[in-house]
């Protein structure tokens, strides 16, 4: 049996087209290993996503320290304000998620909670599904 | 996709210089060497936003930022990577591992820091670009200038090899 180990990866980057998805779990539903493998790489990834964000050390770029101070002062309402603004369209999404993807809220939030807590710049737009964009067209 | 220029050297250091970094950071594990990447991608922006023609911005940026990284590790050559192994199916060659695999420990940083730093450097860096910066698979092949399928492959390859590491 030929495994598909890099559309495992790729799936959890939303980098698969459907008929790879559609591929990969018609795969997933018979084969207990590569299961197994999605929830390691699952958490390999979410792992390294949540390595802390580094401050840059004042002096090094002095164009950017001018920024440290509204962004500490801002901090969390601009964390909290975009953690609120992905918990939503996450959970639009997962509703009108096609339940073969099989995904939980949680995985979704893990998945792409991590890039946007890295950056609150890093907007809700590249969450936003496909399915869910094309009821928003 | 086209994205708009910066206008200034200042304004990339100001909007980029933290993600610069961080991604420094990660490659290279050490404060001090992140902060000499820091300053030598910035002179070559400076350099080259002179004769920057309009396109993906964000490609041209972390190409200039990976470049500078491997000519840092060339020159010093202080860590020698590992070369890049051969794909082998680990599952042919042990048993699955069990579900129940204890995965809370991996949640420190420290222990992840030091796998990614195990991982050979092609590896490393398609992972960071993705995990850390964020970039999609097409903006991490510009970046690297490989086909869209090698990364897909070296992140697959590198999420393996930190699994092998973290359990």
């Amino acid at each position: 049996m030929t495994h598909p180990g890099e559309l495992i990866s790729a799936y959890l980057d939303g980098e698969l087209s459907r008929s790879e998805i559609d591929q990969l779990f018609g795969h997933l539903a018979g084969c207990g290993r590569c299961a197994v493998e999605m929830q390691e790489l699952q958490a390999v990834r979410s792992a390294v996503r949540s390595l802390p964000l580094l401050e840059l050390p004042l002096g090094l770029v002095p164009e950017a320290d001018a920024e440290v101070v509204p962004l500490h002062r801002n901090r969390g309402f601009l964390v909290g304000a975009a953690a609120a603004i992905v918990a939503v369209v996450i959970a639009v999404a997962a509703m009108v998620t096609p339940s073969t993807a099989a995904i939980s809220v949680e995985e979704l939030n893990s998945r792409y909670g991590a890039r946007a807590s890295l950056d609150p710049a890093f907007g809700p737009a590249k969450v936003i599904l496909p399915q869910l964009m094309d009821t928003l067209e | 996709m086209t994205e708009s220029v910066p206008l200034t050297w200042e304004e990339v250091a100001r909007v980029y210089g933290r993600k610069i970094y961080n991604f420094a950071y990660r490659l290279t594990g050490n404060g001090d060497d992140a902060a000499d990447l820091v300053q030598e991608v910035l002179l070559r922006v400076r350099k080259g936003l002179a004769s920057y023609q309009p396109g993906s911005f964000e490609g041209w940026l972390w190409r200039i930022t990976r470049n500078a990284f491997l000519d840092d590790v060339r020159r010093r050559n202080r860590r020698p990577t590992a070369p890049i192994p051969e794909e082998v199916d680990r599952w042919e060659l042990a048993s699955a591992p069990s579900a129940d695999v204890e995965y809370s420990r991996i949640s420190l940083g420290d222990d992840v820091q030091k796998a990614l730093l195990e991982l050979p450097v092609e590896f490393r860096e398609a992972v960071v670009l993705c995990d850390i910066v964020g970039l999609s698979y097409d903006e991490i092949a510009r970046a690297v200038a490989v086909p869209v399928g090698t990364v897909r492959s070296r992140i697959h390859r590198g999420r393996r090899l930190l699994r092998e590491s973290l359990t």
